[in-house]
């Protein structure tokens, strides 16, 4: 197969067939696994034939107790959090362990219509036949309900309220009427939503009480300790230098912890030993940000330095990603590469690493 | 003869439960609970009318009432059912444990040996402190996989077994722990307490007492089943216990549930008082009740819960218990489904239900004639004496200081105020003069709590603000504190320690060179130095004190101000107005002269804020020391159009304060800015217009609006000066008002 990138339930078909065979626990209706062995495929661990299961979600595992149970009641799951913090990742996986199909996929924007959510016509058709169950086109939605699966939405909160509100009948009634054909689809058992949304842009389109009833939400935090945050870098940095195909080393710990300890630093407006206070950036600079800046890093040792990754590579990456707005956020930066980066005697690197590149 | 051990958890509502059934079935003729014997008898009044949980028994020594225990008990506590099950069958009941007595005169020791490193090194060495206990039911809540012990036992012990089975799988579960050696972190403790512990009821025994039951911390079970065996060990250990002679008292307290989820004389505090207490008192749907509950405070709150909520939520909780193999729904699942269900994940949101219901606000109550603890007493004393109400409603206490009546209680309040029991507050007084004081009292039950924590500080009300006073003297090494220490004490009359402040001011005066703190204090100092001595004389020291302050801050101050960022500068130029205050007060002309050549050299020096400069070059016109042509000199320099617009705007700040009124009724300096204004060309002024504009705009709205119509007016003129040589003054009929004037005025000749 040559694709840019596996689906979930591709790339770890080995590890799901392996729980699937030491799996006694009771299977709600549809489930190919059953919930607990769903948590232990997101959180990693050992079976106990000795085949390792390797961590998707590396953080609490009570959260992803509570966004797996959500799924086995009636109400759907909501998973809240800054950009760049695991959400469609976690929402893909958990589709992916369900039902083995992460597919039904609903991507959310502004121009998301009611069609795209509910079902659409072919218009030909529709035209030379008349209104017929062959003219209809069948959504994600659409399909999720009539085999019992998960459909995933992405991005909820941007699709415009009124369109928001044709989920209201879907999620409660478990249905969806066809009135043009004088007909419903009713769910099959097993059919729920995981909608992801991100809560810096609360307000664009808020969901509406009636709508929220109907979601069971989790929050997904940032990382709790500089650790987490380290060792989430790390696995997915690995899994892509493995995916790109990039002939790079895999970056020394110390490289990461530097990463990361910079990222968390301009998150907080702290310091890691509290002593000096710093401005945030404008951005959100999540997790995500920092395995870019690691990937993109090692694409430039990989195929302009050594396929080392050091300093200068992380440089261009680190600027790139901090500096969102070039007024207010290049007064931030620079005041953290003066206060902070050029006071640390092992950062010395990078500090002029850093100085080199103009903004 | 049988003994029937019940091994429990402190605090434990099963606990509580099977206890409750197996004294019924067992039938004892004797009952001993854990807990210092000197408890036994204040442990008759449990079921007494009045006695209403949660309460504590406070255990002290008489003489020392800083050497205390608490053992709290609520309406679940196993203690609690097993005593009030003896005593309302008639059952003699007994505390069982190491006398309090000894345990406070072991404490000493251990503190004095902590004191004192190097003395006595083996023994330390032999026996290291662990710097961390570890709670001995980890290991086996581990080994099956629970997050914490307390949801180990939970999951074991308190919700399923049932009777004799119960106590003895606790027994057993215990036996193998202490069989494996594993360590409880107060080892060393309990080597004697279980020491005594057999030694107690061997006693009972004795006595001939046929069916003895024992209630205590499941820890300690399988220490007491071996009784012939250790009798003789068991004398040796408790000979080498140390002699004591303290003479310990034990009363109830009220105690409230916030005060249960501290750990406490059990050493076993649990964090949800709230929950068990829901528990004990509800057996049936206990969790569904609990969420209606929850959605109830949502309520009260104003947040939109509906009933689908409440299912919503219920549903969750149970498929997180099945998710983790549990028999029964927890406190935990059902805080996690609330949260995700009813607070669209926002952990704020779920506080107010730990506030409000799983800690709970539930408050004990004790019946009056229950002996006190002495400062408790005390204090209802003075209530009675002075004839104070303690009332929820608040009550406002006018006192004029001349009746000797309302000065005891001015006293007294001071007092309090210095301890800090939040009863009373300072309301503004209505007429002037030093003489009358107004307090507003608001009383709340769970104060008198707050003030039983304090018993430790001393018997009486005044002996506890005397130590209090000292203390935080000894401690802090801030002038303005101990300013504000002795400015406290004379009113509250604690003369006592105003040497000893006054001489750490003096010491740490010499060695200080924080002038922000010297200056903090100053105007306190010279308020005290002139009042002080209206109660009581002999402040003399303070005067040189307060000179030798000032010599200070004149040296320093000038340094202080360099360099300084906005909030700083903004802080200075209220201490610099204050000290000013302080010095013009202090009315001694050698001093003010120094102060003034201070400010001098401050106007002079560089990178000072604009917002001080400002500031000074106003104070030193006030004072004369400024001719009007040189601040109009400087008014123009720092208001000059190539200045940085903040600067401008900081010096007019500085120079005016952030009113407009100065500009109003002072003609002199509405002179002196007027005729700067009208000094400046035309383009200058347009230029400068932007930075004006700024600063006035600070003034309120109907302050530029005169200011605007004086302006108009132009130039001011000394309308004062016009009044006196006004004709037509009769001297004589003015003289004629003079004697109701000294009348007035006192008498001054």
């Amino acid at each position: 197969m040559n694709v840019l990138r596996q689906h979930a339930e591709i790339q770890f078909h080995e590890e799901l067939e392996a729980l699937k065979k030491l799996d006694t626990g009771a299977r709600p209706p549809n489930w190919d696994l059953s919930p607990s062995a769903v948590v232990t495929y997101l959180m990693g661990g050992k079976l106990s034939n000795g085949f390792v299961i390797t961590p998707k979600y590396i953080g609490n595992q009570r959260l992803m107790e509570i966004a797996v149970a959500t799924l086995t009641t009636d109400r759907a799951l909501l998973l809240y959090g800054i950009p760049g913090t695991a959400k469609s990742w976690v929402s893909e996986h958990i589709a992916a362990a369900i039902t083995g199909d992460s597919t039904l996929l609903i991507q959310g924007t502004a121009g998301t219509g009611e069609e795209a959510i509910r079902y659409g016509w072919n218009y030909a058709k529709l035209l030379s036949e008349g209104p017929s169950q062959a003219a209809l086109v069948v959504t994600p939605m659409m399909k999720g309900m009539q085999t019992g699966r998960l459909v995933r939405i992405e991005e909820l909160t941007r699709i415009s309220a009124d369109v928001q509100d044709t989920l209201i009948t879907i999620l409660s009634e478990k249905t969806l009427p066809v009135p043009e054909l004088n007909t419903e689809i009713q769910a099959e058992k097993g059919f729920n939503v995981i909608a992801t949304a991100n809560n810096r842009d609360k307000g664009v389109n808020e969901l509406s009480s009636a709508l929220k009833r109907r979601f069971n939400t989790v929050i997904l935090p940032v990382p709790a300790t500089a650790e987490e945050e380290v060792n989430i870098v790390q696995t997915r940095v690995a899994s892509s230098i493995k995916t790109l195909e990039l002939p790079a080393q895999l970056p020394t710990l110390q490289e990461i912890q530097r990463i990361v300890r910079i990222f968390r630093e301009l998150r907080n407006g702290v310091t890691e030993d509290g002593r000096t206070k710093i401005k945030s950036p404008t951005g959100t600079v999540s997790t995500a940000e920092a395995i870019s800046v690691v990937n993109s890093g090692l694409a430039l040792a990989a195929h302009f330095g050594n396929g080392k990754l050091n300093a200068h590579d992380v440089a261009s990456g680190l600027v790139g990603a901090i500096v969102k707005d070039p007024v207010q956020d290049a007064v931030v930066w620079k005041e953290y590469l003066e206060n902070v980066v050029k006071t640390r005697e092992e950062w010395k690197d990078i500090y002029r690493a850093c100085k080199e590149i103009s903004f | 003869m049988a003994i029937q051990i019940l091994g429990i958890r402190h605090h434990g509502v099963g606990s509580a439960r099977n206890v409750l059934r197996q004294l019924e079935q067992f039938k004892p003729d004797m009952l001993l609970v854990e807990g210092a014997p000197e408890m036994t008898e204040v442990l008759s009044l449990v079921g007494k009318e009045g006695l209403t949980p949660p309460v504590a028994i406070m255990v002290y020594n008489q003489e020392n009432p800083k050497q205390s225990s608490f053992y709290p008990f609520a309406e679940y506590s196993p203690e609690w059912t097993a005593v009030r099950y003896a005593n309302q069958n008639k059952i003699p009941v007994r505390a069982m444990d190491l006398p309090a007595a000894v345990s406070f005169v072991k404490r000493d020791a251990e503190e004095a040996a902590k004191e004192i490193p190097g003395e006595d090194e083996a023994a330390l060495q032999e026996a290291p402190i662990p710097v961390y206990h570890r709670d001995p039911l980890s290991h086996l809540s581990e080994a099956a996989g629970f997050r914490n012990s307390d949801d180990w036992w939970d999951h074991h012990f308190e919700s399923t077994l049932t009777n004799t089975d119960h106590f003895e799988a606790v027994h057993h579960a215990m036996d193998s722990l202490r069989a494996e050696g594993v360590v409880s972190g107060l080892d060393r403790e309990n080597i004697d307490r279980e020491a005594y512990m057999r030694t107690i009821i061997r006693q009972a025994q004795n006595e001939m007492y046929e069916r003895i039951a024992v209630v205590c911390g499941a820890w300690h079970g399988p220490a007491l089943v071996e009784l012939d065996a250790t009798a003789k060990s068991d004398a040796k250990i408790l000979k080498a216990l140390p002699k004591s002679k303290i003479k310990v008292a034990c009363t109830w307290i009220p105690w409230t549930n916030s005060r249960l989820s501290i750990a406490s004389g059990y050493g076993a505090g649990i964090y949800s008082p709230g929950w068990y207490e829901h528990q004990w008192n509800i057996t049936d749907q206990t969790e569904i009740r609990w969420l209606a509950k929850v959605a109830a405070t949502f309520r009260e709150k104003q947040m939109d819960i509906s009933t689908a909520h409440v299912i919503e939520t219920y549903r969750l909780a149970r498929s997180l218990a099945v998710l983790r193999n549990k028999p029964f729904i927890a406190l935990d699942e059902l805080n996690e489904a609330t949260l995700s269900v009813m607070c669209m994940g926002d952990g704020i949101l779920l506080n107010l239900v730990r506030e409000q219901l799983i800690v709970g606000n539930s408050m004990g109550h004790v019946p009056d004639d229950i002996p006190k603890v002495p400062l408790q007493e005390d204090f209802e004393q003075h209530i009675k004496s002075l004839r104070l109400k303690l009332t929820a409603v608040p009550k406002t206490y006018d006192l004029d200081l001349r009746k000797e009546g309302d000065l005891e209680r001015s006293v007294f309040f001071h007092r309090l105020e210095i301890i800090e029991l939040p009863w009373l507050s300072r309301t503004a007084s209505r007429t002037k003069g030093t003489f009358k004081e107004s307090w507003t009292a608001e009383w709340k039950p769970e104060l008198m709590i707050v003030l039983i924590d304090k018993a430790f500080l001393g018997n009486t009300i005044e002996a506890a603000a005397e130590t209090l006073v000292r203390k935080q003297g000894t401690e802090t090494d801030k002038i303005t504190e101990l300013a504000r220490l002795i400015q406290l004490s004379i009113p509250a009359q604690l003369y006592q320690n105003l040497d000893h402040l006054l001489f750490r001011i003096n010491e740490l005066t010499s060695i200080s060179a924080d002038i922000v703190d010297l200056m903090n204090a100053i105007p306190r100092l010279v308020d005290i130095s002139r009042y002080g001595d209206v109660r009581r004389s002999d402040l003399s020291v303070l005067n040189t004190v307060v000179q030798q302050l000032l010599t200070k801050v004149f040296v320093g101050l000038p340094n202080a101000c360099y360099g300084l960022d906005e909030a700083n500068s903004q802080n200075m130029f209220g201490l610099i107005t204050r000290v000013n205050t302080g010095v013009r007060l202090y009315d001694n002309v050698d001093t003010e002269q120094q102060w003034y050549d201070t400010l001098h050299r401050l106007l002079d020096k560089h990178g000072v804020n604009h917002i001080i400069l400002g500031c000074v070059c106003r104070l030193l016109l006030d004072a004369q020391q400024l001719s009007e042509e040189e601040t109009e000199r400087r008014i123009s320099f720092a208001l000059s159009s190539a200045n940085d617009p903040f600067e401008v705007a900081a010096w007019l700040e500085g120079f005016l304060g952030s009113n407009g009124m100065i500009l109003l009724y002072d003609n002199r300096l509405w002179n002196l800015m007027y005729s700067w204004v009208e000094s400046l060309p035309d383009d200058t002024f347009t230029q400068i217009l932007a930075l004006l504009r700024r600063s006035f705009s600070k003034f309120e709205y109907g302050e530029r609006r005169q200011i605007g119509v004086r302006a108009r007016k132009g130039r001011a003129v000394e309308t004062h000066q016009s009044l006196t040589e006004r004709e037509g003054f009769d001297a004589e009929r003015a003289a004629q008002i003079l004697p109701v004037l000294k009348e007035l005025l006192g008498g001054v000749e």
